[in-house]
């Protein structure tokens, strides 16, 4: 069985750490800080938790429906979402991640950019 | 530098917040420098409600009275991050004024990891259920294709290697006019109706330690005294038989197409064993299964008929009537005896 990045990256330990650093650079981050202004902490790392675990491939499965649902309310434009593009892709390279590896990341985040960007009503 | 200086040097720019606290006023008169990039700069102090909102001061002296310390943790928003402190309260003994110590270390970094770890926890333990889940179907499948000892050891060991079986029953069932069913009624009827009719034999031949080894079009068969050497598997078999003709009849006051089936018994060695290695089949062979087989032609609809060792496991009974004498090949011959259906019930007693 092939191992997913989330196993091949150091699994909970690793990415753990990686995760912290991201929500990090989320909360500094004037464009994208905002989101979180009123999500009280526990929200924020669980989310940040599940979001990276799936990326990776690690145990958290989202379906396209839920990642839609869950970002419904919010106001996610163009800019935002190539700003969390930009800011994973920096953490992921500051943690050392190979760059054919940080690619697949960033092009399974993007995948995704249709479920969130322009959904708020 | 003085010893005294250093200290005040120390204390101010130390990584853990420090307050001093007047208990006459209530008022803070000391916050170091990491207290004030926390909470904001206040000049001589602030009372003691506004440095701690969360704390209860009268609780608070109760505990410094008593000569405890006081441990609180207050939770507040510096920009966008939540922080956590743990604010820790001492009485200061030496000094000529009652005075109360205020320690406080972020933990914020602590909380941040305990959530993380809920949050994991949680993915893993679904994950988990969900593993759980399928491993449970997976079972169930293979459950469905090979009896359970097979299966035991299967999961073990991977493989499944042939076993003789000596002696068992092997119990070989069909339907009469199967063609004739076929060509006259729509096809998914008749894939529905032998569902139905298998998935009762199977409950029926469960009660009586009768496994289904597998089903090919109209033919059922199973075999009695597999999963526990029992010495009782001819007349499981024949109870389960006799269940099977029932169980039909009943069935057919009620349902448009009459499905009539005949039970050949036969008593001997089998082996059992998976076939194939991508796509498993459990599968059983020898002499009991050809002999199944050989004797189905004695059978009349709504009859069951056994082979001579059958009978002698049977034991000696009315029930039994010798109906004629098959080639069992190699120029020997075998009775051929059929079943009556009290009999078998009779038999039961014995199980």
């Amino acid at each position: 069985m092939t191992q997913s990045k989330f196993e091949q990256y150091g699994g909970f330990a690793v990415v753990s750490r990686i995760v912290l650093d991201f929500y990090n650079r989320l909360l500094d981050d004037d464009l994208l800080g905002p989101f979180f202004e009123d999500v009280d902490l526990p929200r924020i790392v669980d989310h940040q938790t599940k979001f990276l675990a799936m990326l990776l491939g690690g145990p958290a499965h989202y379906t396209d429906e839920q990642i839609s649902r869950l970002h419904r309310h919010l106001d996610i434009r163009g800019e935002h979402y190539d700003r969390m593009t930009a800011l994973l892709a920096e953490t992921l390279r500051d943690h050392n991640f190979a760059e054919p590896d940080l690619n697949e990341v960033i092009a399974q985040f993007e995948a995704r950019r249709g479920l969130m960007v322009g959904m708020a009503p | 530098m003085t010893i005294e200086a250093i200290n005040a040097q120390l204390l101010r720019a130390i990584g853990v917040g420090v307050v001093l606290i007047d208990i006459e006023s209530r008022r803070t008169f000391f916050e170091n420098d990491t207290f004030a990039e926390w909470f904001g700069a206040s000049e001589g102090g602030r009372p003691l409600a506004d440095a701690f909102p969360d704390l209860d001061p009268a609780a608070m002296l109760k505990d410094l009275q008593s000569g405890k310390r006081h441990d609180i943790e207050a939770t507040f928003r510096v920009r966008r991050r939540s922080m956590t402190v743990a604010v820790t309260f001492s009485l200061a003994t030496e000094t000529d004024r009652q005075i109360v110590v205020a320690v406080c270390q972020n933990i914020t970094r602590i909380k941040e990891l305990e959530a993380m770890i809920d949050s994991y926890s949680l993915m893993v333990e679904r994950n988990t259920r969900e593993i759980r889940r399928e491993k449970e179907r997976v079972e169930q499948l293979l459950l469905n294709i090979m009896p359970r000892s097979a299966y035991d050891e299967f999961k073990s060991l991977g493989i499944v290697s042939p076993r003789r079986y000596d002696p068992v029953t092997v119990l070989s069932l069909d339907f009469s006019d199967f063609s004739r069913t076929v060509l006259e009624n729509d096809a998914s009827v008749v894939v529905s109706e032998l569902n139905d009719i298998y998935s009762a034999f199977d409950r029926i031949g469960e009660q009586f330690g009768c496994e289904r080894i597998k089903t090919l079009g109209n033919a059922y068969i199973a075999v009695s005294g597999m999963g526990d050497t029992s010495a009782n598997h001819a007349s499981a078999a024949a109870s389960a038989a006799v269940r099977f003709l029932r169980y039909l009849r009943r069935r057919n006051e009620t349902h448009p197409i009459r499905w009539k089936c005949r039970v050949a018994l036969s008593t001997g060695m089998v082996v059992g064993s998976v076939v194939g290695v991508r796509k498993y089949i459990y599968d059983v062979f020898g002499p009991a299964v050809d002999e199944a087989e050989r004797l189905m032609s004695f059978a009349r609809p709504e009859t069951i008929v056994a082979n001579e060792p059958f009978a002698e496991a049977f034991g000696e009974r009315q029930g039994l009537r010798r109906i004629g004498v098959m080639d069992v090949g190699g120029g020997r011959s075998m009775a051929v005896f059929e079943v009556s259906e009290p009999e078998a019930v009779a038999a039961e007693a014995d199980l």
